[in-house]
């Protein structure tokens, strides 16, 4: 556990899920990740992986750059807090086992492909049938219906389709493609989706009594954050890109150490940079009077602030500013996360050890629940971890019979 | 009358916020079915109603593209809060919720004289949220935050861009809607424990703190490692190609994804290409990252014969990963999400209809749909000091002649 003070007062109280059981399955980001949401307030989640494990633990990074499937961090992360199965559901044995499971589950959330929910047992009625207050959240692509339905994708195919890869890159240069965002972003929208889905339907079960299945589409839910430039197209016609106008003038700026965002989005706050650079007599000229027009001229402006910034550091630069109440941020490293006064402080990372992994901290709660705290308590379960306790200890089978499914390759 | 059974019903959230984190939070709360009642001012607009897109090219609080898409199903009431009868009806509110969330800088609300402990004398089993830039405590908390920050602060930036670049935003306010997705599900977490126990409380919300939730494995190579991943384009270093190929007609782009190399035999059947497929330079996975220009600019040579869409057609049609790098108005006519139906298209008083992205989650017990367009400026103000706080007509006249309702 962490070392650092818990800003809970009750560190030790149950999370606000407490009692909740999910169960898990599919590859990589989307429904790893609203388990882990759930897992990390408490839920019982039981990860259900094929026998060749998530395909997230073949991705890195791992120590020393050596691919291992259970060293792979992103694996590690998407996966605290529960326990984990290995089950071949493609296997008639596996898809009696899984209902088995089901049985007493409250949440099943997956992200398999439309295509293969019938070949996997992963109908809604076939589950609803042995489990009528099953809440079955099933994220795919493009949703279970209408023509795109089998398409297949990737994250980066998703951020595509959500129109959000469009608005990304290079401004002033239509050389260079659109770019998206690092890592695995639309997995990690769809998955905070899917985790708000599934806890509406258990608070709509406390009153009806009734599971249901939720239907989510990544692409809806990369449409839905697109802040004003989906909504654009209908109000005035018009279509935001990566090479189109910036309202409020913002950019990364290179300082001697780092990089440094600026940004000031009120007059006053623009003003206060002014001080902060002291007082140059070109912030005073017409070119830069407001934030039209700072805008209009940012190329010019850009020049300028980067002739101030170039012996500064990013350091001095961010607290100066935010002393005067403007809201300039670091561009942050990775190293300088984890060095943060500010996040240590408030106790944001998590250390937790691993058998194969070791020690390591993880990104800890991003909310913090004063009655019912956020908690670390168990790392990513190794393949396969937990099969005897589930299906002998839960499920009432022998060990023979484990054993047998192990040969035959069911788990 | 019977009213339609959805998550939230019966749950009301006096909604504090403003801007988008916030809003964003709350809509998935009305998205719901929650009745959120956002608290405005005329004398302190949310910027939302005062930046483009404006509908038709017409300024008005309630004619913005971004206020309306974010506060459909809501409801709208003035208050001035520097009254003190405007303090004490927002205090009724409050103790007639289930909720409260706001997201101005920490400390704010406790300078309003509507901190947590306040309110929860008011309603002990109040859930408050705040959804603040930098979290309610640590020595940065006072610090100013929006929510294009969240990028760079996160490390997002600094992994995100082409290698010889600078780091990159993401191309929106990326932080926001994401501070406010995080928010929605906190809230929903807590209202299942004050199903099983009762208890309210308060939960603090950093929105940096939820964005470097994004880039855990990031965090994860620095711990192991004690260096993160570099920039690389639209690359991935276990698949190629991976990227976004430039198509017929003016800035088209295709995105393209081959997982494996059984997938880069389809693709350069599919392409007609039998000398790439036996091109040594492409032949692993491991042999196309070590010739990825090479590799690119052969599938360049194919995409830029074709539209996206056809690119898009033809390699789905191989079960390859594609999709045109999409605009907003190709979603908008985009007859996949019409026929899901996506979009939310109501009569709305001063802008009609619009098609508006609606709720990204399909139910099939309780459908979760768009109940109303988002609120007129103060629309509710009548209704809901009648209505939920039980004052009469004459005394919402007096209150209004007294200023309190603005």
């Amino acid at each position: 556990m962490s070392e650092h003070p818990s800003p809970s007062p009750h560190p030790q109280a149950p999370g606000p899920l407490h009692g909740i059981r999910v169960v898990e399955c599919g590859h990589m980001v989307a429904a790893a990740y609203a388990a882990k949401l759930m897992a990390d307030l408490g839920a019982e989640v039981l990860k259900v992986e094929e026998p060749g494990g998530d395909r997230a633990r073949q991705r890195g990074p791992y120590p020393e750059n050596i691919p291992h499937p259970e060293k792979s961090g992103l694996f590690l992360y998407l996966n605290t807090n529960k326990r984990g199965v290995t089950l071949d559901l493609e296997a008639a044995k596996g898809r009696e086992l899984f209902q088995q499971l089901v049985k007493d589950a409250d949440v099943v959330v997956h992200n398999y492909h439309p295509t293969q929910l019938a070949s996997l047992g992963l109908e809604y009625e076939a589950l609803a049938q042995q489990n009528p207050t099953l809440v079955l959240t099933s994220i795919s692509p493009f949703g279970q219906t209408g023509r795109h339905r089998e398409y297949t994708a990737h994250d980066l195919t998703l951020w595509s389709a959500g129109g959000i890869v469009f608005l990304g890159g290079a401004g002033g240069r239509p050389d260079l493609p659109p770019l998206k965002a690092a890592g695995q972003q639309a997995g990690f929208q769809a998955g905070v989706n899917a985790g708000i889905a599934s806890l509406g339907a258990l608070y709509a079960r406390l009153s009806t009594g009734r599971g249901q299945h939720i239907d989510i589409s990544v692409q809806e839910c990369l449409v839905a954050i697109m802040e004003n430039n989906y909504i654009a197209w209908p109000y005035d016609q018009t279509t935001p890109s990566r090479l189109g106008f910036r309202l409020i003038p913002q950019d990364v700026l290179p300082c001697r150490d780092g990089y440094i965002y600026v940004l000031a989005v009120e007059e006053h706050q623009w003003q206060n940079a002014v001080e902060l650079m002291g007082n140059p007599d070109w912030a005073n000229t017409e070119l830069f009077q407001d934030f039209l027009s700072r805008s209009v001229n940012w190329d010019a402006l850009k020049a300028l602030l980067e002739d101030w910034l170039q012996d500064k550091s990013v350091h001095e630069v961010y607290h100066g500013a935010q002393q005067r109440r403007v809201p300039f941020a670091p561009v942050s490293t990775m190293g300088d996360l984890l060095k943060s006064e500010h996040l240590n402080a408030r106790g944001f990372f998590a250390e937790i050890g691993h058998p194969e992994a070791g020690t390591l901290r993880y990104p800890g709660a991003p909310f913090k629940f004063a009655a019912s705290p956020w908690t670390l308590r168990r790392p990513a379960p190794c393949l396969g971890q937990h099969n005897e306790e589930v299906y002998c200890g839960q499920l009432g089978l022998a060990p023979e019979e484990v054993q047998s499914l192990q040969a035959t390759q069911v788990i | 009358m019977m009213s339609e059974q959805l998550p939230l019903s019966g749950v009301r959230v006096a909604d504090f916020t403003w801007v988008w984190a916030g809003p964003f939070c709350t809509l998935q709360l009305a998205h719901l079915g929650a009745e959120v009642i956002r608290i405005e001012s005329e004398s302190r607009l949310c910027v939302t109603r005062r930046i483009p897109p404006v509908a038709d090219g017409q300024a008005g609080p309630n004619r913005c593209g971004y206020f309306n898409q974010y506060n459909q199903g809501k409801h709208s009431i003035c208050l001035n809060l520097k009254k003190p009868e405007g303090l004490d009806l927002a205090k009724k509110l409050v103790a007639a919720s289930d909720i409260v969330a706001e997201n101005f800088a920490a400390g704010v609300m406790d300078r309003m004289g509507l901190g947590y402990d306040t309110l929860k004398a008011l309603k002990p089993d109040i859930i408050m949220i705040a959804l603040s830039g930098y979290g309610a405590t640590g020595p940065e908390s006072p610090y100013v935050s929006y929510g294009p920050a969240q990028v760079p602060m996160s490390g997002l930036a600094s992994m995100t861009g082409f290698p010889d670049f600078p780091p990159m935003s993401v191309g929106f306010s990326y932080g926001d809607p994401n501070g406010g997705l995080h928010g929605a599900f906190a809230v929903l977490a807590a209202l299942m424990h004050r199903a099983r126990t009762g208890e309210g409380q308060y939960i603090d919300l950093s929105q940096w703190e939820t964005s470097v939730a994004l880039v855990g494995e990031g965090i994860m190579a620095q711990e192991m490692n004690g260096a993160a991943p570099q920039r690389m384009g639209n690359r991935d270093p276990y698949m190629a190609p991976h990227g976004l190929f430039r198509c017929q007609g003016e800035d088209r782009w295709v995105s393209i994804v081959v997982a494996d190399d059984a997938e880069w035999q389809r693709l350069c059947a599919v392409m007609g290409k039998t000398d790439l497929a036996q091109d040594a330079r492409f032949a692993t996975l491991a042999d196309r990252k070590d010739n990825e220009d090479a590799l690119e600019a052969a599938v360049t040579d194919w995409t830029t014969t074709l539209s996206a869409e056809e690119v898009t057609r033809t390699l789905q049609a191989a079960g390859l990963a594609a999709f045109p790098a999409i605009t907003n108005k190709e979603l908008a006519e985009d007859e996949h999400l019409r026929s899901r139906p996506f979009f939310a298209q109501l009569e709305h008083p001063e802008v009609g209809v619009r098609q508006h992205a609606g709720v990204p989650w399909n139910f099939s017990d309780t459908p979760c749909h768009v109940r109303r367009p988002a609120p007129c400026l103060g629309q509710d103000t009548e209704d809901v000091l009648q209505r939920v706080l039980g004052y009469s007509a004459d005394e919402v006249a007096t209150l209004k002649d007294n200023e309190v309702l603005t």
